[in-house]
């Protein structure tokens, strides 16, 4: 697979605070470009301009959830191929492959430390660079 | 010159001390949607309303310093489950373990507010 940098995400979070600490850390300290959405009507709006690389999606939210926001973005072209990983602070045994047949390349589980989610996320994709994974779930 | 990570270290003492003094005003609405769900169990957007605000105190509860939050709300999330699963003849015994759920979120709540007043009783 060619070896491509990750750089842009397309982060979905109605929790205010947290969108806010996450966008701050992945941006200042993982130097990457984040575009923080409250939620999935926001994202479908902005994702064609976007183009992301990765998305970064709460499960809990009220109206969409995150397996309905990703099957939503999904459907956009500028979003189709892009590897998508889930915060949830709702894991029980069997709940890791749950989400991964829901089209999750992994999952991150609340809580966590805002400062080293960077480089999780780097992890992860290079992870997704090495080995893929089936979008589809 | 501050670093990048000196920064987002800042901006998250700050938004946690945001977080423990609006935790009053989250745990009085908390016990109005209990108690208004317990009133009215069979009301789906109640359960929805109460579990979404506890789930939301959960993952941010120790993300902003309040480990003892997050534990407390993972217990009320459970007990909340527990009393919609629960048939009618043990709906009571389940609604006071909800109840005593809540106490138990109160309880860290005010910890919190102490403890940020006086870090040193933190450690």
């Amino acid at each position: 697979m060619q070896d491509v940098s990750l750089r842009k995400i397309l982060y979905v979070e109605d929790d205010a605070d947290i969108r806010k600490i996450v966008s701050m850390s992945l941006e200042m300290v993982g130097n990457y470009a984040v575009t923080a959405c409250a939620s999935c009507a926001e994202a479908l709006q902005v994702v064609d301009d976007v183009e992301p690389d990765l998305l970064l999606l709460d499960v809990m939210m009220p109206d969409m959830d995150g397996p309905a926001t990703l099957r939503a973005l999904r459907k956009r072209k500028s979003a189709e191929d892009a590897p998508a990983v889930f915060i949830t602070a709702k894991v029980q045994a069997g709940d890791i492959a749950k989400y991964r047949r829901l089209g999750a390349c992994d999952v991150i589980v609340k809580p966590f430390d805002p400062m080293v989610l960077p480089d999780r996320i780097g992890q992860i994709w290079q992870q997704f660079r090495s080995n893929g994974y089936d979008i589809a779930g | 010159m501050t670093s990048p990570d000196e920064i987002v270290a800042a901006e998250l003492a700050r938004l946690s001390a945001e977080f423990v003094a609006q935790l009053p005003k989250q745990m009085r609405a908390v016990e109005d949607e209990v108690t208004a769900w317990l009133d009215r169990p069979e009301d789906p957007k109640r359960f929805e309303i109460i579990s979404h605000r506890v789930h939301q105190l959960k993952g941010s509860g120790s993300t902003f310093g309040c480990p003892g939050i997050s534990r407390a709300a993972r217990l009320l999330e459970k007990r909340i489950g527990t009393y919609r699963r629960q048939t009618d003849a043990g709906k009571p015994r389940a609604a006071e373990d909800v109840e005593s759920a809540v106490a138990g979120l109160q309880n860290e709540v005010i910890r919190a507010g102490e403890q940020s007043r006086d870090p040193e009783e933190s450690r």
